[in-house]
């Protein structure tokens, strides 16, 4: 594996990105956690207040949170990492080691940072006196689901975008409306039935339901429909990285 | 142990030369009928041996091949034909920055810089005093690198490489920059490499450095082989 044969290096990447961050800026960690935060507030006061959105069982705020989050690490790790090896590309030219690393030290930032952002959303659970429960736990395997499925598409994207740059603006749009398409400010239950079955295909829309099952209503998260993501993710992943290693030898001669 | 570390049998290298990046460019010239993609012949049925312990400069022409060359043996590229073996860790000595960050102090690029070169975090650790000392920017090795000047960079990233102990050494004009006294120091460590029998592959656009360091040209010219052999012969006939 990868990962464990170029571990060093890989961390070091990694801490690269993160560190980079803070230092560039006066509040540094703190736009991590405000980014989020700030959009959340705002969210909640046009749909609950302006649109009055109703019978989520839950706060509204808890409830955005969590699609957001995970919305949040999607986009920024695939943004980010669709143009990494552009980014990166003297090194491309002048050293071999397995390009998916810096590909890899992307996500793993980002990572970094949907864990941090989620310490506001634990005290979100606690202001408003949801109570915790094992089920909990069960966002770490969906965690791993959805950076599998980002990873896949970060190395297809990032590979084209070596080609040609506008793969990165062309998917930036993709992803605007993708989030209209996926549950994140909405339930669901809300989208007339006829059409519900995009969310059914949507592996974000699918990892967003089950974060929302596991943390706010404390239940299994649905099966069937994880087994689509997950399988979605998977056949992703294999052909992405199939591409992937196919044009690595090539990597170095057009970026 | 085979004496043969690096083996070029035949090799050609296309590459596709793109010359529009963007789709805006790319409708731009189809309309135009412009050119889009243009193949080029890098290297033309390439073939030489070079045997442990070898100091072989590579000259020649701007496009000659000898980047490309480089980019072969570096592992970083590979040939669309012909066959090509290497044995051995190779290490480039990579350009001014290509593994630094400018927001890094000099410090935490001295690791980023040595794992991207394959070495352990334990090793630069207990190598850490001697880079630095080897460096001679103690002074300034907690501030990020960005408020260093090119030279200083280019001290970094070199007494970072030299630690490394490698088998190959590829080096691609990095002496080009830094004042003469670090110049000489570099090449008084890069005999220290010869030495030890560091098989070591130099392209360089600079005849003097070449002829005083290398036993064996290549001269490359349009992407073939001119001429292989006796530093000063090649020499001769590339100034010719």
């Amino acid at each position: 594996m990868v990962i464990f044969k170029h571990w060093e290096l890989l961390k070091h990447l990694t801490l690269r990105e993160i560190k980079a961050r803070y230092k560039q800026s006066f509040l540094g960690f703190f736009w991590i956690v405000l980014n989020p935060f700030f959009q959340m507030i705002i969210m909640s006061f046009i749909f609950s207040k302006v649109m009055r959105v109703q019978n989520l069982g839950v706060p509204y705020p808890v409830y955005v949170y969590a699609g957001l989050l995970p919305w949040l690490f999607f986009t920024n790790s695939l943004t980010n990492a669709t143009g990494s090896l552009v980014l990166n590309s003297q090194l491309i030219k002048k050293i071999y080691f397995p390009r998916e690393i810096l590909v890899l030290s992307t996500l793993f930032s980002k990572t970094f940072d949907f864990f941090l952002a989620s310490i506001i959303f634990l005290l979100l659970m606690v202001w408003f006196h949801m109570p915790f429960s094992f089920y909990m736990l069960l966002f770490i395997p969906i965690f791993i689901i959805q950076f599998l499925f980002a990873f896949g598409l970060s190395l297809l994207l990032s590979a084209l975008n070596l080609l040609y740059r506008d793969i990165q603006y062309l998917f930036e749009l993709i992803l605007t409306l993708w989030f209209y398409l996926t549950p994140v400010l909405y339930a669901t239950e809300f989208f007339p039935p006829k059409y519900r079955w995009i969310f059914r295909v949507n592996p974000m829309s699918v990892f967003i339901n089950a974060y929302r099952q596991v943390l706010l209503t404390r239940s299994f998260p649905n099966w069937g429909s994880l087994l689509i993501g997950a399988s979605i993710s998977l056949i992703i992943y294999f052909l992405s990285r199939r591409f992937f290693k196919k044009m690595e030898g090539i990597f170095a001669d057009i970026v | 142990m085979d004496p043969n570390v690096i083996v070029l049998k035949n090799v050609e290298k296309y590459f596709f030369l793109q010359h529009q990046k963007t789709l805006k460019e790319l409708v731009q010239a189809l309309f135009k009928k412009q050119k889009t993609l243009e193949q080029v012949h890098a290297l033309k049925s390439v073939s030489f041996t070079i045997q442990k312990g070898e100091s072989v400069g590579i000259i020649g022409r701007n496009g000659a091949g000898k980047s490309t060359l480089l980019k072969l043996i570096a592992g970083v590229s590979v040939p669309t034909s012909g066959s090509l073996t290497v044995n051995g860790k190779v290490v480039p000595l990579i350009e001014l920055g290509a593994g630094f960050h400018s927001e890094l102090t000099g410090r935490e690029n001295i690791y980023l810089n040595g794992v991207i070169l394959g070495l352990k975090e334990s090793y630069i650790k207990s190598k850490l005093k001697e880079i630095i000392e080897f460096s001679e920017i103690e002074k300034f090795i907690d501030i990020p690198i960005k408020y260093f000047s090119s030279g200083m960079q280019m001290r970094l990233a070199f007494s970072v490489a030299v630690f490394v102990d490698p088998e190959i050494l590829l080096i691609d004009e990095i002496l080009a920059v830094g004042d003469i006294e670090f110049k000489e120091k570099c090449l008084k460590k890069m005999e220290e490499f010869k030495k030890r029998g560091v098989t070591i592959v130099f392209v360089s656009h600079s005849m003097e450095n070449v002829e005083n360091f290398c036993e064996r040209v290549i001269y490359m010219k349009e992407g073939k082989i001119e001429f292989d052999g006796d530093t000063k012969r090649g020499i001769d006939l590339y100034l010719k």
